[in-house]
């Protein structure tokens, strides 16, 4: 492997937000999820789990719930809006002011052509869904409480409201209130508030299941208003619902992070006997509350306030154990927060907020592998950043010299110059920037620091010429067939003739930058692309998929190399499939063409090519028994994969010009610190 | 009260006639004005206690006649509407001088009349701007004007915003220029929801604890058992560490002095 010089930095306070609403739309198998910040993110489920879009938040902003219409987005929060998203562009497409107050929840009947919102103000309001908005359609009866929670009836005849202390369920075609359902309060000293019905779900046959802040899952029969089944879960609140397609199987996720599963089956073995909703599993996959749920045909994916997102594959749906039927945790983004500087030294940290600057330490010293260095200079940070405006940074990037800093909005796009002189930084915003330049998916700067390419709409790339203080619009490259999806993931050849950039259909686009036109266009592969490098030297393109599969394609010669042909042909090793988190980043080691440095979130790799690969009966994590064979022995167990697993929670490896290693970690325990409060549960014997 | 039980206890089989009975106790209450203390009352009370008890028990009760209760009846009421109407009249007079009070004090705050005849003669933009603000959405009202209008007691407050558009009012007393911006934009109905979530979930009576709590629970009880997490990771508690650390270094120090 070599012997590196590791700088490890735990200095980026890089916070989550938590869960706040998700909602999976079957027919596309995309999941958006809503954070408190404002912010969506869209995960693609046939695509192992990856996050392929992001859009970013707001200040003013705050999501409540989220709901699908077809394939059109929609959220509504407490500033009383309703937002419909553009996922090609990840933006808000428009907001909607409802004039209800808050909105504390949206939902859309079966049939797709409305939208039903519960505002504070006790209405329930009824918009049409049309082509290109949505338009205001009728108000239900008006009611005395807050409406906490909405559920349509597959029909779409009935809506069921959740408030304080009743559930009501209203007749759409009249608009009247025709049942009322009392909910009692909690025992003891919670007599005296107000119990508030946080979901419920409408079925069919028209039972419906309420989760409320006594704890209680509560079963009704909605024709004749009467409580049939009560279930107390937890001392606490039961946060969310969620129903299964087929409507055999509810879950609920209740405040201490437990997600309860209750099935429609029939209690006993004895024949003749009714079907009843009997609580079935318990899953503790969480330690804060959980406030987002969602069933899907195989698994239950369940997010709240520790901010992961779990998927939950339900075993009896799979045949055997596999890998898809293993439990996943999502803790951090599928995209880099981290940009390095490698001749400089720098590292550039992306928050929702501001952008950090830090300088790296230095060490003189020499010492044995897994020695710690005394340090000469401490890392420092250089500067603070802080965004114009409300919407949040969806984009950064920083020059290999350290000269240029950029990052973007959904509004706007910002480059700055900076100077660093032996101990002072200084900085300037370059103020006339080009009009086509309003704002970027993803920002690059090429390797010599003299353009800038900005991933725009339509995956189209702009690309910026950069002089000394001040930036020129050049060309833009668009691709002249194929998906308006955005752009993703783009990276540059060091000697400046390639940009490659890959957008969220899975379709990877190289373009010559001499002649400023499309060059290639790599054979689409199923999965989503999560990383990718251009080799300094060779020009050949690596590419990690979310799926875990690696190739290698040369530019110049327009095909796969014979190393990638190889890779797949003997396939890769089950270990290295089997590896829940996406590579993230793909970079390459100046002094060694043979090694690819890649990683992801549990682990960094380096990947020698001149080493044969390993079979699938071979030892994948050889590192440490190499270590203990004697020199002769080494040769003959070595293998190209070469995995460290030394730090933990990754969040960027990249190696510096001087040979030296930069490796981010974020401890989760760090995370856990500052989330806010858990429940007190008082276990025996303690 | 425990006169009048007494009485009847004690003459049971007095029967009336067409005269009104009426025991002796209370005939002497109704004659008390209203307003008398309790103190008053029970002094008054044992003096005719004494009194009772002086007069023989077998005595008839007193005969009233049916004109004398009348205009008894007709004299009370009498009295009642009066004081009804005295009470009115008080109110009336306390009122007036409150309204006068707050008429003097408007005056006080107007600037001289000349400079106000100047002021109404600036563009009448200025003053419409915040005028729309404060009709048009349900935002909180930077204006420092309206809120040194809504400080004001309230009587005052219908008056002042019809009679805005017309009357600048003074910048005299503790007021404040900010901007819109920089005020936070979330309104009030906003501001109560996430009041209300926040206090159903981590208010009182939601049984919260600590991060720190959670994370020594679990190494109490994993397999390797350790200790609290502030022992075992050296970042976390430093506030109390660092607090902790002081004061072990003033004990010392108060050590060190009386032994010296």
């Amino acid at each position: 492997m070599g012997e590196f010089k590791v700088h490890r930095v735990r200095f980026f306070d890089y916070m989550p937000t938590a869960i706040r609403a998700m909602a999976f739309n079957a027919h596309t198998e995309r999941l958006a999820l809503a954070r408190m910040d404002g912010s969506v993110e869209i995960f693609n489920f046939t695509d192992h789990y990856f996050q392929e879009k992001v859009i970013p938040g707001k200040d003013s902003r705050s999501t409540e719930s989220l709901c699908w219409v077809g394939g059109r987005l929609f959220s509504a929060g407490l500033n009383g809006e309703i937002t419909e998203y553009d996922l090609e562009n990840l933006r808000p497409k428009y907001s909607l002011e409802a004039y209800g107050g808050p909105i504390w929840t949206i939902i859309s009947n079966t049939q797709g052509t409305q939208l039903a919102i519960g505002c504070e103000d006790g209405t329930v309001k009824l918009f049409e869904v049309l082509e290109e908005h949505i338009q205001f359609e009728r108000n239900l009866d008006r009611q005395k409480g807050r409406i906490i929670s909405l559920s349509w009836h597959p029909s779409g005849t009935h809506i069921a409201a959740g408030m304080m202390d009743m559930i009501r369920v209203f007749d759409v075609p009249t608009g009247h209130a025709v049942q009322r359902l009392l909910v009692d309060r909690g025992f003891g000293g919670s007599k005296s508030q107000e119990t508030v019905v946080w979901s419920v779900a409408f079925l069919s046959d028209h039972t419906v299941v309420s989760g409320d802040s006594a704890g209680k899952v509560q079963v009704w029969d909605g024709h004749t208003g009467t409580l049939v089944k009560t279930h107390l879960v937890t001392k606490w609140d039961v946060l969310a619902l969620s129903v299964s397609k087929d409507e055999s199987s509810v879950v609920a996720g209740t405040s201490e992070g437990t997600v309860i599963q209750f099935q429609f089956i029939a209690p006993t073995l004895h024949q003749q006997q009714d079907k009843e909703w009997v609580r079935t599993r318990t899953f503790k996959n969480h330690t804060h509350d959980v406030r987002a749920l969602a069933e899907i045909e195989t698994a239950i994916v369940s997010g709240g306030m520790d901010t992961h997102l779990v998927v939950r594959p339900l075993l009896e749906k799979f045949d055997e154990k596999s890998h898809a039927s293993g439990l996943r945790k999502i803790h951090f983004p599928h995209r880099n927060l981290v940009s390095c500087a490698k001749k400089a030294g720098l590292l550039l940290f992306q928050f929702p907020g501001q952008l950090e600057l830090w300088r790296l330490g230095d060490s003189d010293g020499h010492g044995k592998p897994g020695d710690r260095l005394p340090l000469k200079r401490k890392p420092e940070k250089l500067l603070l950043l802080k965004r114009k405006g409300e919407d949040h940074i969806c984009c950064s990037a920083l020059s290999s010299c350290g000269g240029w800093l950029a990052y973007s909005t959904v509004s706007c796009v910002r480059i700055y110059r900076l100077q660093t002189d032996n101990n002072n930084i200084s900085i300037t915003k370059v103020s006339k920037l080009p009009k086509a330049l309003r704002s970027a998916h993803q920002l690059c700067f090429s390797s010599d620091s003299s353009k800038m390419f900005a991933a725009s709409s339509q995956s189209s790339v702009l690309v910026i010429a950069l002089t000394q203080s001040e930036c020129k619009y050049v060309h833009t490259l668009k691709p002249k067939s194929g998906s308006r999806q955005p752009i993703h993931l783009m990276t540059t050849s060091v000697d400046g003739k390639w940009l490659a950039a890959a957008n969220s259909d899975c379709e990877i686009r190289v373009y010559n930058l001499q002649k400023l036109k499309l060059h290639c266009i790599v054979p689409v592969y199923g999965s989503c692309p999560s990383a990718m490098g251009i080799h300094p030297t060779t020009n050949n393109m690596t590419v990690v998929h979310a799926d875990q599969q690696l190739f290698e394609y040369s530019i110049v010669e327009k095909q796969y190399t014979d190393w990638s042909r190889k890779l797949q042909k003997q396939g890769l090793h089950n270990v290295w499939l089997d590896r829940d988190t996406p590579v993230t980043h793909v970079t390459f080691n100046p002094k060694n063409p043979n090694q690819v440095v890649l990683h992801d979130m549990h682990m960094f790799c380096i990947i020698d090519q001149s080493l044969p690969l390993p079979d699938q009966k071979t030892q994948f994590y050889n590192q440490m028994t190499l270590r203990s064979l004697s020199e002769q022995e080494r040769p003959s167990h070595l293998h190209a994969f070469k995995i460290c697993k030394t730090f933990q929670d990754l969040l960027c490896v990249s190696l510096l010009d001087d040979q030296s290693l930069v490796v981010v970690e974020r401890p989760l325990l760090a995370i856990t610190s500052q989330l806010p409060a858990p429940v007190r549960q008082k276990k025996f014997a303690t | 009260m425990h006169k009048m039980l007494v009485e009847k206890e004690v003459q049971p089989h007095r029967r009336s006639g067409l005269m009104t009975y009426r025991p002796k106790m209370a005939k002497k209450l109704l004659r008390k004005s209203p307003s008398s203390s309790n103190k008053f009352n029970s002094a008054n009370m044992t003096d005719d206690f004494q009194l009772h008890l002086d007069s023989s028990d077998d005595d008839a009760p007193e005969e009233v006649t049916f004109e004398e209760s009348k205009a008894s009846a007709l004299r009370s009421m009498k009295n009642a509407l009066e004081t009804s109407k005295r009470e009115k009249d008080l109110l009336k007079e306390k009122r007036r001088k409150r309204q006068e009070l707050f008429q003097e004090q408007k005056k006080r705050r107007l600037l001289p009349a000349h400079i106000l005849e100047e002021i109404d003669t600036a563009p009448a933009k200025k003053q419409k701007l915040p005028g729309d603000q404060a009709e048009s959405n349900h935002e909180e009202a930077s204006c420092s004007w309206e809120e040194g209008r809504e400080g004001s007691k309230e009587g005052y407050e219908k008056e002042t915003k019809k009679g805005f558009k017309g009357n600048i009012r003074s910048l005299k007393g503790n007021y404040s220029v900010m901007r819109v911006a920089d005020q936070s934009s979330t309104n009030s109905q906003q501001q109560t929801a996430m009041d209300f979530i926040q206090a159903r979930l981590y208010g009182p009576g939601s049984q919260r604890t600590t991060n720190n709590e959670l994370l020594s629970l679990e190494n109490k009880r994993g397999p390797n058992k350790s200790a609290a997490m502030q022992f075992v990771n050296k970042k976390w508690g430093t506030e109390k560490k660092a607090k902790a650390e002081k004061l072990k270094k003033q004990w010392i120090q108060k050590q060190k002095v009386p032994s010296s």
